[in-house]
């Protein structure tokens, strides 16, 4: 209930950043956005996979399915940074 | 898209003089062949201009022609999916970066890249020796080396990602002594790669897609 509440204020234009929840719990939601698609850990993360490969931890199998796994992940990363579009992919429900 | 206008750039090297074929490796299976401008030749083929999707197959393509060009030349190289939109422009670019290139290859001629990565072993991952490692590998391979350039550590077992530009004739020093440093480290999983073109030793913008205002 708390949301819609701080919608409402919101609606009067009453809101204050850093003691409203709502707030805080978007900074939270942003941090989480940022580290879930940001581009450059996803790119770690396709290279890390290529060199556990190389060095025999995984099987081909199974680097081949993190690699198009991390690809997809990548692209859409990389969709969200170019559109700024991390707000609206919320609402959209998009994962 | 126009195929037949537009041309994907490989690498660059030194002229050699006349048109030089490379055979049909290159993407869509189209001809591999050198341009001139100057003292320079882009090594392209024909293809179209569009998002060049960073697959396994496509850079492994990219990788293979920059690969058999290097066997005979020594190589500026180019990032993947550099295409422009036709010949006058690829040559535009190549007058705008000209000195760079020139400066370029001047380092790297007769030269090429290796990469040595430290990556430590699963079931031994906080291993406190790593820094000491480090830079006992550092130390020893940079005195075999022209110049080094350390990179990224992309996961929290490498411990050290650095390239090594070795000149031609020194390989087989600089490799026996990995070898040597490997046995003294034998915990440690070691990847030693190459010869690569010199990606890490050449820093050529002009035809960067960060001012790529000449596709």
């Amino acid at each position: 209930m708390f949301i819609i509440d701080d919608i409402l204020l919101k609606a009067v234009g009453i809101t204050i950043p850093g003691l409203s929840l709502v707030w805080t719990l978007e900074q939270i939601r942003d941090f989480a956005y940022k580290e879930l698609y940001n581009p450059e850990k996803i790119k770690n993360k396709i290279k890390e996979n290529r060199l556990l490969f190389e060095f025999g931890e995984l099987t081909s199998g199974e680097y081949e399915n993190n690699n198009a796994k991390l690809l997809q992940e990548l692209k859409l990363a990389e969709r969200g940074t170019e559109m700024n579009l991390s707000v609206r992919t919320d609402i959209l429900g998009a994962r | 898209m126009n195929e037949e206008n537009g041309r994907y750039v490989y690498c660059i090297i030194k002229s050699p003089g006349e048109k030089k074929s490379f055979g049909n490796i290159g993407f869509g299976g189209q001809e591999v062949y050198t341009l001139e401008y100057r003292d320079f030749a882009p090594v392209v083929s024909n293809a179209a201009v569009k998002k060049y999707e960073a697959s396994d197959e496509e850079i492994e393509l990219h990788r293979n022609v920059v690969e058999q060009v290097m066997k005979e030349h020594s190589v500026l190289p180019v990032a993947y999916g550099m295409a422009f939109k036709n010949k006058k422009l690829l040559l535009i670019a190549m007058s705008v970066g000209y000195k760079a290139m020139k400066k370029a290859m001047n380092e790297v001629d007769n030269r090429v890249e290796l990469g040595v990565k430290l990556f430590l072993p699963k079931e031994n991952a906080t291993w406190d020796g790593k820094e000491e490692c480090k830079s006992v590998f550092l130390e020893t391979l940079k005195k075999k080396a022209v110049q080094s350039k350390e990179l990224k550590l992309f996961s929290e077992r490498l411990i050290l990602n650095t390239s090594f530009l070795v000149d031609g004739d020194k390989i087989n020093d600089f490799s026996s002594e990995v070898e040597q440093l490997g046995n003294q480290y034998q915990d440690l999983k070691i990847q030693y790669s190459g010869p690569w073109p010199p990606y890490n030793f050449v820093d050529i913008q002009i035809l960067s897609r960060k001012r790529g205002g000449f596709r």
